[in-house]
């Protein structure tokens, strides 16, 4: 009667308490999360970084077998590709020659402006380690972490354009959130007419395009770069053209190749300017208080007192100059 | 399922669900679904642990889910624990309704893992809005629901046939 392994009686009570402790446990660390949601963070941060590289010894071959897949099916389509390959190599000659010559001028301006181009713009080149999304969570993590001087924000990008933001930092590796996630939000710039828009991921291909002045000023094809107001992003960069869908919604097709997602630059961006003070009024000098003496009446202002009178003979050459 | 071979038994196919759970997770970590988009792909790890749970409950212990789950919210970028607990309390729920029922067709089965899937998915969101937090749009999250509880009878098939996972009546569960 005592121990029989049978009874039930002793053990349900002891397990119905576990359960109620497992959850009460799990309640306590959901509502941590959403109070202090850093620090939770950073663990998660710690936690991918624990495991993931451990796993790249599984990661790198399968993912090695399934592009040579990828690649192996492209074989079948050779000949179409071919005839494609050719035509828009006839279109490049022209393009190369237009950008020969625009090269040449812009060479020329800026050699004309003598303009130093931002010298803090510099990168760090991660290659993707691993894509860990739910349907609903479009991120990569990529090998370089806090260890190689990477910080929260900054601006992640492919060869050509921007790909997403860094959100989550561990010590050897980073989260990249990437800019058709549903949570991803950056200020934009459309080029040539210049207006601001906000572009939103709402885990499609396409990010939409939204808070824009003028619609009808933009029309399918217009360069969208980044327009640096969030302080993180720095200005100018590519992200992508204007596209117009069938229900006349403007969404942006980015210029990164979102599916293939191999080698990421992180820009190292400054830190961004803050408003610290209100700023001083602009405007001319106020008349001295009340009581105040001037030396010599008749000197005007920002004329620097002449101090050496031996000298008082080119005075009307260098003196005030100097 | 003789006494001397059931320990055998039983850690080896906890010991298997473990690692499936892994295989699972490793595989929606590989880089290569970055493209696809459009329908949300089933929820693989909820079908399998709830198949075998309901297959033969002993198999699937609290703790195995506990380990499992929380990994996959922590490595899934969700809010953990939350998804974690909501299994945990669906998992005792369907383990106390299996013992009182005696007859327990596939049919029943897979009606009750959808409408696990439904009521799982439904008090996430319920939650996630009770606590202001960002939701998935609605129609993402049901089809996500769908698209899961239409995997369910894949997953029993291949646990069946390749793993010789067999279905055990309530009279053994209890045991």
């Amino acid at each position: 009667m005592a121990r029989d392994p049978n009874d039930q009686s002793y053990a349900r009570p002891i397990r119905s308490l576990l359960v109620t402790v497992v959850v009460l446990a799990l309640l306590a660390l959901v509502l941590v999360w959403r109070i202090d949601n850093p620090r939770v963070e950073r663990m998660r941060a710690a936690i991918i970084d624990r495991v993931v590289p451990n796993l790249e010894w599984a990661l790198a071959p399968v993912t090695g077998m399934a592009r040579m897949i990828d690649d192996f099916q492209s074989y079948t389509r050779l000949y179409e590709q071919n005839e494609e390959l050719r035509r828009e190599l006839q279109q490049m000659r022209a393009w190369r020659e237009a950008a020969l010559q625009l090269e040449q001028e812009n060479a020329r301006l800026l050699d004309l402006n003598r303009v130093r181009l931002d010298p803090e713009l510099t990168f760090v080149t991660g290659i993707v380690m691993a894509d860990a999304g739910s349907p609903f969570r479009r991120s990569v993590l990529i090998n370089v972490g806090a260890r190689d001087g990477i910080l929260d924000g900054w601006a992640t990008m492919d060869g050509l354009g921007v790909v997403g933001r860094i959100s989550g930092v561990g010590d050897q590796t980073s989260r990249v959130l990437l800019l058709t996630d549903a949570n991803s939000r950056i200020p934009v710039t459309i080029q040539p007419s210049g207006q601001q828009a906000l572009l939103m991921g709402d885990n499609t291909q396409a990010p939409m395009l939204d808070f824009i002045e003028a619609p009808e000023d933009i029309s399918a094809g217009d360069r969208i770069v980044t327009s640096g107001d969030d302080g993180l992003f720095p200005p100018g960069l590519l992200v992508g053209q204007v596209v117009e869908t069938t229900d006349r919604m403007l969404r942006a097709r980015l210029a990164a190749d979102m599916a293939r997602l191999n080698f990421l630059r992180v820009m190292r961006s400054h830190p961004g300017t803050t408003l610290a003070d209100p700023g001083a009024l602009i405007g001319p000098p106020w008349p001295p208080p009340e009581g105040f003496v001037q030396g010599s009446g008749q000197r005007r202002p920002g004329v620097a007192p002449i101090t050496r009178p031996e000298q008082g003979g080119d005075l009307s050459q260098g003196g005030v100059l100097r | 399922m003789s006494a001397p071979r059931s320990a055998r038994h039983l850690w080896g196919y906890r010991a298997l669900f473990l690692a499936l759970s892994a295989g699972v997770m490793i595989s929606k970590m590989l880089p290569l679904s970055l493209g696809a988009t459009g329908l949300p792909g089933p929820d693989l790890l909820l079908a399998l642990t709830l198949a075998w749970l309901l297959r033969q409950p002993a198999l699937v212990p609290l703790g195995s889910i506990l380990v499992v789950f929380l990994l996959a919210d922590f490595l899934f970028q969700r809010p953990p624990g939350l998804w974690t607990l909501l299994v945990v309390l669906a998992s005792e729920s369907l383990r106390r309704r299996r013992l009182t029922m005696t007859e327990f067709t596939f049919f029943l089965e897979w009606s009750a893992f959808t409408g696990a899937v439904f009521a799982l998915i439904l008090l996430e969101r319920l939650v996630l809005w009770l606590l202001m937090v960002d939701l998935a749009p609605l129609g993402l999250s049901l089809a996500h629901a769908i698209v899961t509880a239409a995997i369910y009878p894949i997953v029993v098939a291949v646990s069946k046939f390749l793993f010789g996972l067999r279905k055990i009546g309530a009279a053994q569960a209890e045991a």
